[in-house]
């Protein structure tokens, strides 16, 4: 339980940070320089705005989730394992 | 075209697709158990991902957001934002977690958790408003279709189009025809991103990945006509893109629909990973949808035509518009029609079904009949399902935005009511079923807030925006179910057990 919620923590830190800082990115640029700057950053064809939330975010979105997944199906067999030997254990007692 | 007559290629294009899902289904249906994920294999969980794609794809996604694009550029961003980061939300704090109560519907979660026939009742209620917005949203795309297809105005098209849709969920039904859902996102992808290609490489763009050859398009747009269709917060404050964005993110967590999708699937590391996939195939639609935003804008630059002289309306069916002025084949531009009229059918009918599926099951024998049948819950689903179909038609006859705005509505309602009381629900024990009812009215009350009376108090139409209320309103009905909760007595012993032994601290299944 303290591992999932550790990990919950971690993945929707990765959420929050990505989206809220790429948007402060394209702020501070549009506010900062000009819109001629952010049209001149381009990234893969696009402006870097473009890339940033319309490409990379939802990307980011499916490794996020990827690794959370990850880490619960290795979290999973653990417990799976733990709670296995748990309800094996008298047996093996007794077999002894 | 001349005016005044029927689209006869792109209605055939139209028919036979439909021929060909209700065919699919027929033969689906003899092989359905095998499918999607019994067997927890590598093509099982692409099923699930395929189904979630599917699922989720309605005329919101096909029409509206290349129409948003179209008219505010890099602000439509925030809806590609919400609705695919709203899946990593679903995923860590809710999907995971439901599948462990062993609930098979939204309301059936809520009486379970809550204790309460009330909450349930108010969640059954909650789901039927938020499944006639939406669908509000998806009857206007296909008025909008139906008129461009038999070249007639908006009201008869509303008329006709809902004729059609009921006839095709009755005969599908007749026919007792399963919904194969890869194969519908097949075609939804095809459709979406075939006539996308060819437009680009009509224009001497990168057109093998249009998602970033219309990169090149944006820097035309500016260089040769002066239009900055890419800057980001022109006309829009960052408080209002954020405002949206999360609002379709805690929408996307809380959608009924949505959440339906992992009590039906077997295994919950399948629903996991059905979830990656479903995401993926998402997002492939969401890479490509503002291409069709900025064309349409390169290519009324390149005619000379004013800028959204059709209105709103107009921006609707701009992925018709643009395929039409780029000089495509009148059959890809059908292709384009039948995609779209499946996606808003096949939305259709899975939110209408949800809906009626919520009256006869939670409302209709606690409340109206105690002692129906199962044949008598049966015949309330089949009435309602039409009564329902009757009231969105009605509604659609004067729709209150575009169809992304009225889609954003309904998840702007989804997020400020069934997002938080699934999430404290789940993540903390003590949230009663005084918490839960005072949370959701009180979530209603916000949802609402800005069409009752934000013309005269327009600080509500800031803060509680009906697209975008959930970012200021989903944290305040925590906090009043937080305080409800706490001021009242705590749920039962068995309820918080069944929590931290079941749901939080169980290995998976």
């Amino acid at each position: 339980m303290k591992g999932e919620v550790r990990v919950i923590k971690l993945v929707l830190s990765g959420w929050l940070i990505a989206i809220v800082g790429f948007q402060f990115f394209s702020y501070l640029l549009e506010v900062n320089y000009s819109e001629l700057l952010l049209s001149d950053l381009t990234f893969f064809n696009l402006p870097i705005q473009f890339w940033l939330s319309g490409q990379l975010l939802p990307l980011w979105f499916i490794v996020l989730c990827a690794l959370f997944n990850f880490w619960m199906d290795r979290h999973g067999v653990q417990s799976q394992e733990g709670s296995l030997r748990f309800r094996l254990k008298p047996d093996s007692e007794e077999d002894d | 075209m001349a005016e005044g007559t029927i689209q006869l290629l792109p209605l055939a294009i139209v028919v036979a697709l439909f021929a060909v899902l209700i065919l699919s289904g027929l033969r689906n249906r003899k092989r359905h158990a095998t499918e999607y994920g019994f067997r927890g294999n590598y093509a099982g969980r692409i099923g699930i991902g395929a189904g979630i794609a599917s699922n989720w794809m309605s005329s919101a996604s096909f029409l509206g957001l290349a129409g948003i694009f179209y008219l505010k550029g890099y602000f439509a961003m925030a809806y590609v934002v919400g609705w695919t980061g709203g899946y990593v939300l679903l995923l860590v704090l809710i999907a995971t977690q439901i599948r462990r109560f062993g609930k098979f519907t939204a309301p059936d979660f809520v009486g379970f958790r809550y204790e309460s026939e009330g909450a349930r009742t108010i969640v059954a209620v909650i789901s039927i408003v938020i499944t006639v917005i939406y669908c509000v949203a998806q009857f206007r795309g296909i008025a909008l279709l139906v008129s461009w297809l038999f070249n007639i105005g908006y009201i008869p098209a509303v008329a006709l189009g809902t004729s059609l849709f009921v006839s095709f969920v009755v005969v599908s039904g007749l026919m007792g025809t399963a919904r194969n859902q890869k194969m519908q996102y097949f075609v939804l992808i095809t459709t979406f991103i075939l006539p996308l290609m060819v437009l680009t490489r009509k224009l001497g763009y990168f057109w093998i990945l249009p998602q970033f050859g219309y990169g090149e398009a944006i820097g035309e747009l500016q260089q040769q006509f002066g239009v900055n269709w890419s800057e980001p917060f022109a006309d829009t404050s960052l408080f209002q893109w954020f405002a949206l964005c999360f609002s379709m993110m805690f929408g996307t967590a809380g959608m009924p629909h949505v959440l339906s999708r992992f009590y039906m699937t077997p295994g919950i590391r399948d629903a996991r990973w059905g979830v990656v996939w479903g995401l993926f195939f998402i997002a492939l639609i969401y890479w490509s949808a503002p291409a069709y935003g900025v064309l349409a804008r390169l290519i009324e630059a390149r005619h000379a035509l004013p800028f959204n002289a059709g209105g709103i309306d107009a921006a609707d069916l701009i992925v018709l518009s643009v395929a039409s002025l780029g000089g495509l084949p009148t059959w890809l531009v059908g292709l384009l029609a039948a995609g779209g009229m499946s996606a808003a059918f096949s939305a259709t009918a899975g939110l209408l079904m949800t809906g009626s599926a919520s009256f006869s099951y939670d409302i209709y024998p606690r409340l109206i009949r105690p002692n129906a049948t199962e044949s008598d819950k049966i015949f309330a689903a089949k009435g309602f399902f039409l009564l329902l179909a009757a009231i969105v038609m009605v509604l659609t006859f004067r729709p209150w935005g575009m169809i992304v705005e009225i889609a954003a509505f309904a998840f702007a309602l989804a997020g400020n009511t069934i997002f938080p009381a699934f999430l404290l629900g789940i993540w903390w024990p003590r949230t009663n079923a005084t918490g839960v009812i005072c949370g959701m009215l009180t979530g209603l009350a916000i949802s609402f807030s800005s069409l009752l009376c934000g013309s005269s108090l327009p600080f509500i139409s800031t803060l509680f925006p009906s697209t975008s209320s959930a970012l200021v309103g989903a944290p305040l009905v925590m906090l009043v179910m937080v305080a409800a909760s706490s001021l009242s007595s705590p749920p039962s012993e068995a309820v918080r057990l069944f929590l931290t032994r079941q749901v939080h601290d169980c290995p998976e299944e």
